[in-house]
């Protein structure tokens, strides 16, 4: 009876035992959350420094001066990547310009796309199949009035314990005409890893 | 006899302890306020989610203002608590109907607020038609196994 009733328990174990493996579970999460999933460039970081320097811009005087009756027209040039990670810079500035543009304070140029408009254009005017009278015409585009640059710098630190990595981005807005730079930001982001005991 | 007892209260134990070895969905529930206008009192309008977190943390200001046009929100924190809390708040815009405006595009951002502290955290609204706004905030989920 014993050796039954042990035999019930060690095979209840068992299966509760299987249970326990990992197991892959798919489920939609909340791109917006913060995600503390590990120490290197993240969503939330991405999501911070476009949130912090279109609100440090949008609130800037300058920009209210520069934005009074008139929407500028800008363009990006890329950020550059200090950084010892590989970080695709173009998606800050993508999220950067789509903001701004949003907010319907700036108009944006885009530089990536412009032997794609060429070519475009080109088949437009030389192809033969576009009605004449209705195709864009060259040297018709408007420039740039401001650029906006950047950098993002990082700094990394870590012991057999501790991993600390501080972020600092930069973002500077010049006047094309005059050279002149005529707002400037920086956010920065400190993010640790530390070993923790288990809670419960 | 009292060796197999033993075995079998080792093993119940631990079977009890195994069964715990899941990972429970994480506690998101914390304070905020509903969907005020700046001009409105926002201490009538503040809600609370999760008294656990309202023992530690308050919203002890709300101020807004017009900037170039947009409106402008200063959020004061302030801790309750003597330890430093991982936390994220988030605003959400709303148009003079009622509207969201980006629905689903307002991050979430991350503080630290060190124990006893009180915080002063920004929004600015993405467009010029915001009327109103709601904020919330709540603890940065911990990677724990919860039993």
């Amino acid at each position: 009876m014993n050796k039954f009733i042990l035999a019930t328990t060690i095979s209840l174990a068992i299966v509760t035992l299987s249970g326990c493996t990992n197991k892959s579970v798919v489920r939609y999460g909340d791109a917006t959350a913060v995600e503390t999933n590990d120490i290197n460039f993240g969503s939330t970081d991405l999501q911070k420094i476009a949130s912090q320097m279109t609100d440090s811009l949008l609130l800037s005087p300058v920009v209210g001066t520069l934005t009074a009756n008139t929407r500028p027209i800008m363009f990006v040039e890329s950020i550059k990547n200090k950084t010892s990670e590989h970080i695709d810079t173009e998606s800050i500035t993508d999220s950067i310009s789509t903001k701004l543009l949003r907010s319907g304070k700036f108009r944006f140029v885009d530089m990536g796309r412009v032997s794609a408009a060429r070519e475009q254009m080109d088949f437009q005017q030389n192809s033969g199949m576009v009605d004449a009278s209705k195709a864009v015409a060259f040297g018709q585009q408007v420039g740039a009035q401001y650029m906006l640059y950047g950098n993002l710098a990082s700094i990394v630190k870590s012991n057999k314990d501790k991993s600390d990595v501080y972020y600092k981005f930069t973002l500077r807005l010049m006047d094309l005409k005059s050279g002149l730079v005529e707002w400037a930001d920086e956010t920065e982001i400190r993010k640790t890893k530390a070993k923790e005991s288990v809670g419960w | 006899m009292k060796n197999q007892l033993s075995v079998m209260l080792i093993l119940l134990c631990f079977t009890f302890v195994v069964t715990g070895c899941k990972n429970t969905p994480p506690v998101t529930s914390g304070i905020g306020s509903k969907r005020i206008t700046p001009e409105q009192e926002y201490a009538k309008y503040l809600q609370i989610n999760n008294k656990q977190l309202a023992a530690q943390l308050h919203i002890s200001d709300i101020k807004s203002r017009k900037s170039n046009d947009l409106l402008a929100i200063n959020l004061s924190l302030t801790s309750s608590y003597r330890k430093s809390q991982q936390l994220q708040y988030q605003f959400q815009w709303f148009d003079q109907a009622g509207f969201v405006i980006e629905a689903g595009k307002s991050p979430w951002h991350p503080i630290e607020l060190h124990g006893m502290q009180t915080l002063t955290v920004a929004g600015l609204a993405p467009s010029t038609q915001v009327a109103t706004f709601s904020l919330y905030v709540r603890e940065v989920p911990k990677k724990f196994f919860k039993f």
